[in-house]
């Protein structure tokens, strides 16, 4: 199966401002991806290069085995602050994706926009921000495609908002089993969608797989303080991502695929919010 | 995407279109008039020169006093300053705002090109624009036949921009540099004014620069006869000499003068003993008759009024060519528009930019 996404030395910059640095990538098709990182990591450039809005300035992407072009069917995207047609009703917004789209599936987009509850006479404009993101969410998802990028489509809406547009991009994914790349700042956005994570920093992937496999080869060591050299009999497989010392104590975190035996050190289980934290705040590879 | 391009643009085409209606609704009320007016005074059916010239001052003069010279002024008027507002409010803002607003992301997220996209929307305003010009243009140059007959000449810069196709160019080209504008400044407010200044710049500086290079006058020498109207007026050695007869109806006249056997403009010397230039008014007989044997002819150049259809087909012809280089301009610009950012036009950009500042 092809992948969603493939990318390989993928730079972009505006001018002199290095949006995403050398980024190198390989998203499996037919997983939930969350892409994460601070505002300003370049989720938003990465998401745009994916949908073909913006070309690379180095280096190669493919969506879907394809080199990205924006208005094709096979990918939909919605983009950060969920833009729609202030002057256009609810209605006219599934009248535009139908005519736009040949893919265009009538009954889903129906009955999402009767599931949120929205009003087809009502005009984009007068709605609220939750409601526009369902709005620009089912316009993407009635398209069909075999991609959905979501910029940050979650990050100016209430928690409720929230759960609600969660939960509906949830029940689109597992009926159509469709790839989704969504990104946010927040883990906890993900954490509840996505199988599959991306952890991009200051333009550059930390890290990226699957979740349940993040989870397992993470974890926390904690134990009497020692220096680098001290850290340096930890075996070669151990990655230190995080470290943090006190006057007595030093702690970890680390990836490794093997369980870590020594016993000089307490090992806990990380939930992929400690995960995530760690790299946000590591060093640089 | 025809539906969508006219469901965008339909509040700004029909408030446009209603006051075009207006106005040709008014042309309409007032059609018998002018032409009730043209016969009456005689102008409509008259036979030699002279008749026809009293004929026509008397039918300007009767326009004059009623609202279909005002009509007339204001027809004028419009289709000057139509182009402005069409490339204003239909051309500036047509991809301006959607590049201000963010909405781009969401249309070309469909099943539709840019390339595509850009051209509908480009055909649906460009014929609105053509439509709505083309028919003032029509109705006005038809009502107007009669005053422009009896007037000075529709081939003259104003009246000509006026007249016939070339309002359906000029409304046509301001449109596409509205929408090239907006493409390339991304703000809609900033786009309109630049518009402004670009499309009155074309229509007060360019087309009758154009027109002019154009135009390709006649030049005629007529010889000076003794009966010939003529004004002597001589201050010290400056002699300058002027024929009557210097109107050619229906002509743009553009000069005029008395020259010499050899073509230079006749400067004197007059010969004061035939000619007593202290006298003033007519010209005595003596005068005429020195002057006639002095080989002077009457220079007019002029354009006539019958090359008005060939330069408004020229005229028309270079605003098309014109229309159609900044279309391609558009589309290529659009195209290229993934290489540069989308920056200043997306608000994901300044909250990155500020993200970073902090």
């Amino acid at each position: 199966m092809t992948d969603a996404l493939t990318a390989h030395h993928l730079t972009k910059r505006y001018g002199r401002r290095t949006a995403l640095t050398d980024c190198t990538l390989e998203i499996p098709a037919g997983r939930v991806v969350g892409l994460v990182g601070p505002n300003g990591a370049g989720k938003s450039t990465l998401l745009q290069l994916a949908c073909g809005l913006l070309d690379p300035t180095a280096g190669r992407i493919e969506v879907l085995g394809k080199r990205p072009v924006s208005g094709v069917k096979e990918v939909g995207f919605v983009a950060q602050d969920t833009p729609v047609y202030p002057g256009l009703t609810v209605a006219e917004h599934l009248r535009l994706g139908a005519r736009l789209n040949p893919s265009w599936d009538r009954a889903l987009a129906d009955r999402r926009i009767d599931q949120v509850g929205l009003d087809p006479a009502q005009k984009a404009g007068k709605l609220s921000g939750g409601q526009r993101a369902q709005l620009a969410l089912t316009v993407a998802a009635a398209k069909r495609p075999e991609l959905l990028l979501l910029d940050e489509p979650v990050a100016a809406l209430d928690p409720l908002a929230r759960r609600t547009f969660l939960q509906g991009l949830m029940e689109l994914t597992a009926d159509q089993g469709i790839s989704v790349i969504m990104s946010s700042h927040l883990v906890a956005d993900l954490e509840r969608v996505c199988d599959y994570l991306i952890v991009l920093v200051a333009s550059e992937v930390r890290v990226a797989g699957d979740v349940d496999d993040l989870l397992a080869s993470h974890h926390r060591l904690a134990g009497r303080r020692r220096d680098s050299t001290g850290l340096a009999v930890l075996e070669k497989s151990v990655a230190v991502i995080e470290e943090s010392h006190t006057d007595v104590q030093s702690t970890l975190v680390v990836r490794s695929t093997a369980p870590i035996d020594d016993p000089s050190w307490q090992v806990d289980r990380l939930d992929l919010e400690d995960v995530v934290l760690a790299y946000l705040s590591g060093r640089p590879r | 995407m025809i539906w969508l391009a006219w469901r965008q643009f339909r509040v700004q085409a029909l408030s446009v279109a209603g006051g075009l209606l207006v106005f040709v609704g008014a042309l309409a009320l007032t059609w018998t008039r002018v032409t009730t007016l043209a016969e009456e005074t005689g102008f409509t059916g008259c036979r030699d020169d002279i008749a026809c010239r009293d004929a026509a001052d008397r039918f300007l003069r009767a326009i004059g006093h009623e609202s279909a010279g005002a009509l007339y002024l204001a027809g004028l008027v419009l289709l000057l300053v139509l182009p402005a507002l069409l490339g204003i409010f239909w051309g500036a803002p047509l991809v301006a705002r959607e590049l201000e607003s963010g909405t781009y992301r969401m249309v070309f997220s469909q099943t539709v090109s840019r390339r595509r996209w850009l051209l509908v929307k480009l055909a649906v305003g460009g014929v609105a624009a053509a439509l709505s010009a083309g028919l003032v243009s029509l109705v006005l140059t038809r009502w107007a036949a009669p005053i422009d007959a009896a007037g000075s000449s529709r081939v003259e810069p104003i009246t000509f921009l006026a007249r016939g196709i070339v309002p359906v160019g000029s409304a046509v080209l301001a449109f596409a540099v509205g929408v090239a504008v907006g493409l390339v400044l991304r703000r809609t407010l900033t786009a309109m004014a630049v518009t402004l200044l670009l499309v009155v710049a074309v229509q007060i500086v360019a087309t009758p620069v154009m027109l002019r290079l154009l135009a390709q006058p006649i030049t005629t020498v007529t010889p000076l006869r003794a009966d010939t109207p003529m004004v002597l007026i001589v201050s010290g050695t400056h002699v300058h000499l002027d024929a009557g007869n210097d109107k050619i109806s229906g002509a743009w006249m553009i000069e005029e003068s008395v020259v010499t056997a050899s073509g230079e403009t006749f400067t004197g010397p007059v010969d004061t003993t035939k000619c007593d230039t202290s006298i003033k008014g007519e010209l005595v007989q003596e005068c005429r008759d020195w002057l006639a044997a002095q080989n002077l002819g009457q220079q007019l150049t002029y354009v006539p009024g019958s090359r008005f259809w060939p330069l408004q087909w020229r005229v028309f012809t270079i605003l098309s060519a014109l229309t159609v280089v900044l279309v391609l301009f558009s589309i290529g610009y659009l195209g290229g528009l993934s290489r540069s950012p989308f920056r200043r036009g997306s608000s994901a950009g300044r909250a990155r930019g500020s993200a970073r500042r902090t």
